[in-house]
């Protein structure tokens, strides 16, 4: 018996919503063999990275804390994977909107007010905005390919984080530590559920990808977006500048970044510290495929991603599985979901040969 | 790391049965659960392999008052630490030591939240009536390995391998040059902070570019063997282990180590929480009560040096001998200390400026 894949006149809408599915339950369920060949509990594994963030309902907070930066910055490169602009540096632009909004937050400490929050995250999504704007006018003047200088610059941020946090921002009563001071109260973001750490952000990242989805699927923008992404060349007949798709494309995913950083540093970490980066421009890339580059596939990708990072913790604590499992099953399903495309676009047909070939 | 299927089993059953928010007493029969948080892994032969030791010790010698311990490892220093803590005190652990300083602001946010759980910061600052301190004297163990590079060096010039600009690895290079220049007046030392703990190519990247200029001593305050390792490939003077032995990477290389042995003090937390007698408090013991050891001498540190070290090492255990005795001066010369006075502990735990010797990074 003999396979062939054959293109398919059109992609298949079942795959392309049904390969992400696919691709977590295999994950799920080829993790649980290569864990108990290794000696683990594999079942226990899944069962404690996949279900008990989900079954225990202490947990949801700290799914919602952890995916709301991967959501929102998830929903920005979709948008810009869409028009085929690769933005790689999600995570410098995150960590540049991290440090803008805190420029705020630290000049009026002790003089803020209702207008700090507002102030911040407008300097957040600039911050993350003009980061990205310089892979754009590099690509868009010099032509050079936005991988490599949006990859670069997120190293070049960590250096500037350190630098700020160890001289002119260092906390006065912090004993010569590496941080800046708290931020004042009206630079903080509100708790939104009492006894919980869900914080503002959580629903700032659901209304993120609705309008999103809204702007992506019933504006021109969006329209624009897709087109240029799909078909190069009927865009440019159609009078769609392939430059302003660049500028656009970068300056909203880094805008979202940014957004991210203000929400993270103003929310969970509440000061600057070096360990601010953790890799959630990176992840956030997972997550923009997990969700098929469409904003709402997003936030279950999001919270799927954010399900193994806290499962991982859990099954540290319970079975004592080693953190780099976590990686494993994330890396897994990066694979097992690139792997699965090739069905979207190619089905595969059973071929009966004519002649039987035998050795 | 080393739970089998039974002991999981029970963790299961014991988490199952769980309130939400952990608040329910043990029965006193039931034996302790004691977590550990590290931001590394266990096998790094440096910090948290330490941390490990101490974790191992502590089961082997309170036996079944204490359940086998439970390892986080590879925790970032920042809101993720939050949730492992919470998940720790929520599986049941009445004792969780977190044992990174960037740990610090959230361990005294969980700490809140679970007034009946005890814990301990290592490096840290803040308490408060359930978070204790606790650290090691290193910087004797320091001013050790420093006696030795001042016999051994050539060129006079060692490099220092650091994470953060913090108190605590400052004292270590301070500590290090002022018993070196005891030896050699004019010995040199320049730190280079990597802004990590942990990252072997970052380490040995540092290592390489320092050998290039000159430097033939090689000390560290990061977790892992990686500088010794290019001291050894490159064959310059050596190194010094730092928080485990480290000989088995360069067993040339290594003309000591700083073994941290934090086994003792997590028996004795571990006791008072069980004895019901923990208090909170900063604990900071050193060489004198075995909590900072000397590794073996290398082989190519000759015996005068080795008697010279030991001196070092015996005063510091007797108080005949404090390193930061003054008169000490500042990198630019400047006294900071006069002749005959010690620097106060709570002097030593907010410092910020280097002694003469030390070339400051940019």
């Amino acid at each position: 018996m003999q396979f062939r894949l054959e293109k398919r006149p059109e992609p298949s809408r079942l795959m392309l919503y049904g390969t992400p599915v696919a691709a977590v339950v295999l994950t799920m369920f080829i993790g649980a063999i290569i864990f108990s060949l290794i000696g683990y509990d594999g079942i226990g594994a899944v069962r404690e990275i996949f279900f008990t963030p989900l079954t225990n309902a202490f947990k949801w907070q700290d799914l919602g804390v952890k995916a709301a930066p991967l959501i929102i910055i998830g929903v920005g490169l979709s948008i810009a994977y869409r028009a085929n602009v690769w933005n790689i540096g999600a995570e410098g632009q995150y960590i540049m909107g991290g440090l803008a909004a805190p420029w705020g937050a630290l000049a009026s400490h002790g003089a803020g007010g209702w207008w700090t929050l507002p102030a911040m995250m407008i300097a957040g999504v600039a911050g993350g905005a003009a980061y990205a704007a310089i892979p754009a006018l590099l690509r868009t003047r010099l032509n050079v390919n936005e991988i490599l200088t949006s990859l670069m610059l997120t190293y070049a941020s960590v250096q500037l984080i350190y630098y700020l946090v160890r001289a002119p921002w260092k906390d006065p009563m912090g004993m010569g530590f590496p941080q800046t001071r708290r931020f004042a109260s009206e630079a903080l973001l509100p708790n939104i559920i009492p006894g919980t750490i869900v914080h503002a952000g959580v629903p700032i990242a659901i209304i993120v990808a609705l309008v999103a989805w809204f702007i992506m699927t019933r504006s021109v923008f969006g329209y624009q977006m897709r087109v240029v992404g799909a078909a190069p060349h009927a865009a440019r007949y159609g009078g769609f500048s392939e430059n302003k798709t660049i500028w656009l494309a970068l300056l909203v995913s880094g805008g979202l970044a940014g957004l991210a950083g203000m929400l993270e540093v103003a929310g969970p970490f509440q000061r600057m510290v070096p360990g601010f980066p953790t890799n959630y421009g990176f992840t956030a890339i997972i997550v923009a495929f997990l969700g098929r580059l469409n904003p709402l596939g997003v936030i279950f990708a999001g919270i799927v991603m954010a399900i193994t990072f806290v499962g991982g913790e859990i099954a540290q604590t319970t079975i004592g599985l080693s953190n780099s499992a976590t990686g494993v099953f994330q890396a897994m399903m990066l694979f097992f979901l690139l792997a699965g495309d090739i069905l979207v676009r190619y089905r595969v047909r059973r071929v009966t040969p004519q002649v039987e070939a035998r050795a | 790391m080393t739970l089998n299927r039974r002991s999981m089993l029970k963790a299961g059953v014991a988490a199952a049965t769980l309130p939400l928010l952990g608040s329910k007493a043990f029965a006193q029969s039931e034996p302790l659960k004691v977590g550990f948080m590290l931001i590394g892994t266990v096998n790094d032969n440096g910090w948290n392999f330490g941390h490990a030791q101490g974790a191992k010790f502590m089961k082997e010698q309170l036996g079944d008052l204490v359940a086998e311990p439970t390892i986080v490892e590879n925790v970032p220093e920042g809101p993720d630490c939050e949730r492992v803590l919470r998940e720790l005190a929520q599986s049941g652990h009445k004792l969780i030591f977190a044992t990174s300083f960037g740990y610090g602001d959230y361990v005294i946010k969980v700490a809140e939240q679970f007034p009946d759980v005890t814990f301990e910061h290592a490096t840290g600052y803040q308490r408060s009536a359930n978070v204790a301190t606790y650290n090691a004297r290193f910087h004797e163990g320091r001013a050790v390995c420093g006696t030795i590079a001042g016999h051994m060096s050539q060129t006079g010039k060692a490099g220092y391998i650091g994470s953060f600009p913090i108190p605590e690895v400052v004292m270590g290079i301070n500590a290090f040059v002022l018993a070196a220049r005891k030896v050699n007046p004019d010995f040199t030392i320049t730190p280079v902070y990597i802004s990590t703990w942990n990252d072997p190519a970052k380490e040995a990247d540092a290592a390489r570019a320092m050998i290039d200029q000159g430097i033939d001593i090689i000390a560290q305050h990061t977790d892992g063997p990686a500088a010794l390792q290019v001291a050894e490939e490159r064959g310059i003077v050596g190194g010094f282990g730092q928080g485990a032995d480290m000989s088995a990477f360069a067993p040339n290389a290594q003309l000591t180590s700083i073994i941290d042995h934090w086994g003792p003090h997590y028996v004795n937390s571990a006791q008072a929480v069980i004895d019901g007698t923990w208090e909170t408090g900063d604990r900071w013991p050193g060489l004198k009560e075995g909590e900072v050891q000397i590794g073996p001498y290398g082989p190519k540190v000759p015996e005068d040096v080795v008697a010279a070290a030991e001196a070092v090492k015996n005063g510091q255990i007797d108080g005949s001998f404090n390193i930061f005795t003054g008169p000490i001066n500042d990198h630019t010369g400047a006294e900071k200390v006069p002749a005959g006075v010690t620097l106060t502990d709570a002097e030593l735990l907010s410092m910020d400026w280097y002694v003469e010797g030390v070339i400051p990074p940019a």
